[in-house]
């Protein structure tokens, strides 16, 4: 086996050392991080194991809470991979060059929030070996169908606009890393398909990047939408909202925004990235967030202001339980600490700082996945067909630890996902622009 | 084993009255001796398309005189005619073994269930969906995978691209 030695790796420009250097060099604390995503992989792996084996029973999940935090779990999931189109297509077609740095970013956390959806989805299904009857007993009448199909796209979608992203700096691997194991060269050659920096591949890749640029766009929104139609053809209390789709969209947008600030703060310091992803990112990406929450809290008043007016029957009870119940503490969490307060914090500029903003996301993020919880569980609960003669069971939802370890590893699997990805492919385009039409382009075979 | 040996079995017979308000089921439990069977518990079920609808109380226990009664829901659908199938069960006893009695009774709303599902539409077979939703959700997964596959054969054509100095 060929000797590796770091030190011999030479680099053109001192970007492109910064950029690079992670791939070449493993430290013990990303060795460590990588272990115990594994770790908790494995804990999860066993959790799923005992349900396959004993079947759902072993979860918390009974007749009315039918979908427990998995599904919770895969609108958190589909939520935060929209972030991919709201760099991708938005800030790119409105010619925010100060988001182009971000876009790779996002293309990753999109990609991998995406997977980990897809197989949160199987992981709900009782009997996953059936997960192909869905094919071959194919309703097109079913919302079910529409969030199949909706989410193989988008997860195609995904992988080709991180590809879009990726292949001219994959070209640079292939050629200027000499020190990396054969297994990753021969990856970099098959993955950078012939790149060779070609005004004609240029001028081709820049197309597709535009044509997918729009093309994302309704797609996105649709994925999101359907999985909000989900909900609104079921008849619950809370769910029977025209609001639903833009409320899903809205909140989207915004949960994959404070993921990306999360993900930048803690790219920057670990892959000693400040000169690239700088002060000034911070401060756009807060006041971005201040812009999607103000959008969100728009759906948020809408979605909660008519029936809380009334209070009314089924619909009453559920938002009782959620304003003063059982439910109030995570609801006015999720409320205040999860929007109201970021949007008012991220207006000055001081919480716009680095730190600030990070925890801030943090919170954000949180309050994501909280809300989502709520949005499922507490309607599940409250039926308009009147509940009679059940097991004590059937009332209440606590989730098992079977279901906690599964939802923990499946975040441990997103996490591993992407530090895979920023393993193996350079966050910040190695060009100081990303391909464009305006970028010169110069062969570099020599 | 014992207990399996022991074991008898009951008699349940059905009576039914009505008033201009209700409509009251009255179950009678006799051991094999004729002898009134006291503290039989009895599930009581109208059967539906699916499945079996439980009615009556909670619990529903013999007296003494081994009778109990169960009011009848007054809104239940029926067949055209309203004819519904009233099942009772002893379930599960400790003393006598599992029975079934069923009876129909013309107590439910009469209904007339239009048979559709030759029809196109929402709730209909797969093979029955609207043209109109198979038409536009085809049209639109049609059009965006055309784009991806577009795409796709776009980096085809970019892996052809020889390089410049070749």
């Amino acid at each position: 086996m060929r000797k590796i030695d770091i030190k011999q790796q030479k680099f053109e420009t001192p970007r492109e050392k910064d950029l690079l250097r992670h791939l070449i060099s493993t430290s013990l604390k990303y060795k460590l991080w990588i272990g115990l995503l594994i770790a908790i992989n494995l804990v999860g792996m066993y959790a799923y194991y005992r349900q396959v084996r004993f079947g759902l029973i072993v979860t918390a999940m009974r007749d009315y809470t039918s979908w427990g935090i998995y599904i919770s779990n895969f609108v958190f999931f589909v939520a935060i991979s929209l972030v991919g189109s709201l760099f991708s297509s938005i800030l790119k077609l409105n010619n925010n060059v100060w988001a182009k740095p971000l876009i790779r970013v996002s293309e990753i956390i999109a990609v991998s929030a995406i997977i980990c959806a897809a197989v949160i989805i199987i992981i709900d299904m009782g009997r996953p070996d059936r997960f192909f009857y869905v094919i071959t007993h194919f309703r097109i009448q079913s919302p079910i169908i529409w969030d199949v199909i909706i989410i193989s796209t988008y997860l195609v979608i995904s992988f080709l606009l991180l590809f879009i992203s990726i292949l001219p700096d994959i070209a640079v691997c292939r050629d200027r890393l000499t020190e990396i194991p054969n297994w990753k060269k021969r990856f970099y050659r098959i993955t950078a398909i012939n790149w060779s920096n070609h005004p004609k591949q240029a001028e081709r890749l820049n197309k597709v990047s535009k044509i997918m640029g729009i093309a994302v766009l309704p797609v996105a929104f649709a994925i999101h939408t359907v999985t909000s139609w989900l909900f609104a053809t079921t008849w619950r209390p809370g769910w029977n909202s025209t609001n639903l789709g833009p409320y899903f969209v809205s909140g989207a947008f915004m949960a994959g925004a404070a993921a990306i600030i999360f993900a930048m703060y803690i790219i920057r310091k670990e892959l000693k990235l400040h000169a690239y992803i700088t002060e000034d990112h911070f401060d756009k990406m807060g006041r971005l967030l201040v812009l999607l929450s103000l959008i969100y809290l728009y759906f948020n008043i809408n979605e909660y202001l008519g029936p809380a007016f009334k209070m009314v029957g089924i619909e009453g009870d559920q938002l009782s339980e959620l304003f003063t119940g059982q439910y109030a503490i995570m609801y006015w969490f999720v409320q205040i600490g999860g929007l109201i307060l970021p949007l008012i914090l991220l207006m000055f500029k001081v919480m716009r700082k680095p730190f600030p903003i990070f925890l801030i996301s943090l919170s954000v993020v949180l309050g994501a996945w909280f809300k989502r919880y709520l949005i499922v569980i507490p309607s599940l609960q409250h039926t308009y067909v009147p509940i009679q003669q059940v097991d004590e069971s059937y009332l209440h939802y606590i989730p098992t630890w079977e279901e906690w370890a599964i939802t923990i590893s499946s975040f441990a699997s997103l996490l591993l996902l992407i530090t895979i990805l920023i393993k193996l492919f350079p966050v910040i385009p190695i060009k100081s622009e990303e391909h464009d039409s305006e970028t010169i382009v110069e062969p570099n075979i020599k | 084993m014992y207990a399996q040996d022991d074991m008898q079995d009951a008699k349940v017979s059905l009576s039914f009255s009505e008033d201009t308000d209700t409509k009251t089921i009255t179950a009678t439990v006799t051991d094999q001796n004729g002898l009134a069977a006291e503290e039989v518990e009895l599930s009581f079920f109208v059967k539906r398309t699916f499945s079996l609808l439980k009615i009556g109380d909670g619990f529903n226990e013999t007296d003494e005189d081994g009778v109990v009664e169960v009011a009848f829901p007054s809104d239940l659908p029926g067949d055209a005619e309203g004819n519904v199938t009233i099942i009772v069960k002893i379930l599960d006893n400790d003393l006598y073994n599992d029975l079934s009695v069923e009876t129909i009774k013309k107590w439910g709303v009469p209904t007339i269930i239009n048979d559709d599902k030759d029809e196109r539409s929402l709730w209909a077979a797969a093979a029955n969906a609207p043209i109109t939703l198979i038409i536009s959700v085809t049209g639109m997964i049609f059009v965006i995978w055309f784009i991806i596959l577009y795409i796709i054969f776009s980096f085809y054509k970019i892996s052809k691209i020889k390089p410049l100095n070749l």
